[in-house]
């Protein structure tokens, strides 16, 4: 797709996939930190994470495995979170440590059996490991959610301001809630062979947190997030290549750096010191 | 007007309700019919089920037993239309200072249900928002972030969320709380006027110095059952309230 700009064809197939994924990512990373849900945010990571290495182990392919893992964990989230008496972080951190350990358990067992490159990868992700149909489809991916964005904006804006009055308002939050999830569960499952499990949750995240300190609005946020996201994104690829260094760890990192340059230099922490 | 005299815009029958996974109902057996115009408060001791009789109205919880009918409509079966019809000010919020929202859109979220799934706003959903923010005086506010205002802001904010609705029934639950008292009496005398223009208003409420100089309909709420249901005048509610029997 990007082949009229970028002539190397790996650098070309590790900016596309680092582009989209992070696009897509970073859409759903306002959803998240707006609606307080950080903690399913990283459950469902984890989730595909442990899809995928049980995958591998089987010999499943890891895309269907992660896809199939983080939608049931999505369909057990849901109503864990939406109906649970008991404290929603209190469920989620049992799931997130039960994905955790099964993920750690099949790369170990892989490891034991001599398939260390194949553990390797999916603990830090391979962002030239792609096919081409992978990328289009996290093209489409993050086109739907954008579309979806567009669609259901008034409903999305006003469940994540506050989900009780949206009820009371008259929107049907369950159903807006689930397709939420459901979007979750599909991007961070094709996103897994790009940054790896251990660091899909920085995608997830840190986007929304570094434009959360410079945009007063949640639409000015949306425009923002995918926007930052994507040039770290394409940094990262590109420094990676070129120095040979990890790219997914390399831009999780960078992405961290951003985002305390952001918290040092953000307008929302500047204090009145004058007395008119 | 009273509640005997018109058809009823809420007709609550022998309605036992309880939250999800509660053990006991936490609404037992109450009855009760309001109708258009009606100014009633809802009164009674901590725990006593006054927010949840507001919730079950809303048709926010199950229903165990019993019927509820709001505008003639009948929840469960049509609890989305019920809800975008009803105007319902909740108690408890706290907005984190830089919530990424600004005072017109809350305002204008409160039409969204009534828009339906892939419709855009009107004209007339920003006149009505716009209308709320002028009826509650806080027209100067609208491109300020929610979280930036004062507890009292804010709560004039949720209330013109609710009024974009343009509800035919308007719940508030405690909505003196964080008010001066000026501002209580600007509230009240706006709460007078959507009685008489026919919108029945029912309000949990401890501030009863701020009521509306009309006839008031006293609901009197203890241990989840209706204990009082009476007329008086704004004066008398306190005492009223005070006086009413204990639940067995």
């Amino acid at each position: 797709m990007l082949e009229f700009i970028i002539q190397n064809n790996v650098m070309c197939h590790a900016v596309e996939a680092m582009l989209f994924a992070s696009i897509g990512c970073a859409i759903l990373s306002v959803l998240i930190t707006q609606m307080n849900i950080s903690s399913i945010g990283f459950t469902m990571s984890h989730a595909a994470f442990a899809g995928g290495a049980a995958g591998v182990f089987f010999g499943f392919p890891m895309l269907l495995s992660a896809v199939v893992t983080s939608l049931a964990t999505a369909l057990v989230m849901g109503p864990l979170s939406y109906r649970t008496r008991m404290h929603t972080d209190t469920t989620l951190g049992v799931l997130f440590g039960t994905m955790m350990a099964l993920a750690i358990f099949f790369i170990a067992l892989m490891q034991s059996e001599g398939r260390g490159f194949d553990a390797a990868s999916l603990l830090y992700g391979n962002v030239i490991s792609l096919y081409r149909e992978e990328i289009y489809a996290l093209v489409v991916i993050a086109c739907s959610i954008i579309l979806l964005i567009v669609i259901f904006g008034k409903e999305i804006s006003a469940i994540t301001f506050h989900r009780k009055m949206a009820e009371i308002s008259g929107i049907r939050v369950a159903p807006v809630y689930y397709l939420f999830l459901f979007l979750i569960a599909v991007n961070v499952a094709f996103c897994l062979p790009i940054v790896g499990g251990l660091l899909l949750y920085v995608w997830l995240v840190t986007p929304a947190a570094i434009v959360y300190q410079f945009c007063p609005t949640i639409r000015q946020m949306f425009l923002a997030a995918p926007a930052v996201a994507g040039c770290i994104s394409i940094f990262g690829a590109v420094a990676g290549i070129v120095w040979s260094l990890p790219v997914g760890p390399l831009t999780a990192v960078l992405f961290s750096l951003v985002f305390v340059l952001a918290v040092a230099i953000s307008p929302k922490r500047k204090v009145c010191r004058q007395i008119y | 007007m009273t509640g005997t005299d018109s058809p009823p815009c809420i007709d609550l029958k022998d309605i036992w309700t309880t939250y999800e996974g509660a053990a006991y109902p936490v609404i037992k057996g109450v009855s009760l019919r309001i109708a258009a115009g009606e100014f009633v408060v809802v009164g009674g001791p901590n725990g006593a089920g006054k927010t949840t009789l507001l919730e079950a109205i809303c048709g926010l919880l199950p229903l165990v037993k019993g019927s509820i009918t709001v505008c003639g409509r009948e929840i469960p079966k049509e609890k989305i239309g019920i809800l975008c019809d009803v105007g319902y000010v909740i108690q408890n919020f706290d907005f984190h200072p830089f919530t990424p929202y600004t005072v017109l859109d809350v305002v204008r979220m409160g039409r969204y249900g009534r828009i339906g799934w892939f419709s855009r706003e009107s004209q007339e959903d920003l006149d009505a928002a716009m209308e709320a923010l002028r009826l509650l005086r806080i027209d100067h506010l609208r491109d300020e972030l929610i979280g930036t205002l004062s507890g009292g802001q804010q709560q004039k904010a949720l209330i013109a969320h609710n009024l974009a609705k343009k509800p035919s029934v308007l719940l508030l639950d405690e909505p003196f709380s964080n008010l001066d008292v000026m501002t209580r009496d600007e509230v009240s005398s706006l709460l007078c006027d959507i009685c008489e223009s026919g919108v029945p208003v029912v309000m949990v409420s401890h501030a009863f110095d701020s009521l509306p100089r009309r006839d008031i309909r006293v609901v009197v709420m203890q241990k989840g059952k209706l204990v009082l249901n009476t007329t008086s005048q704004a004066g008398d509610v306190a005492d009223i309230i005070r006086s009413a029997p204990v639940a067995g």
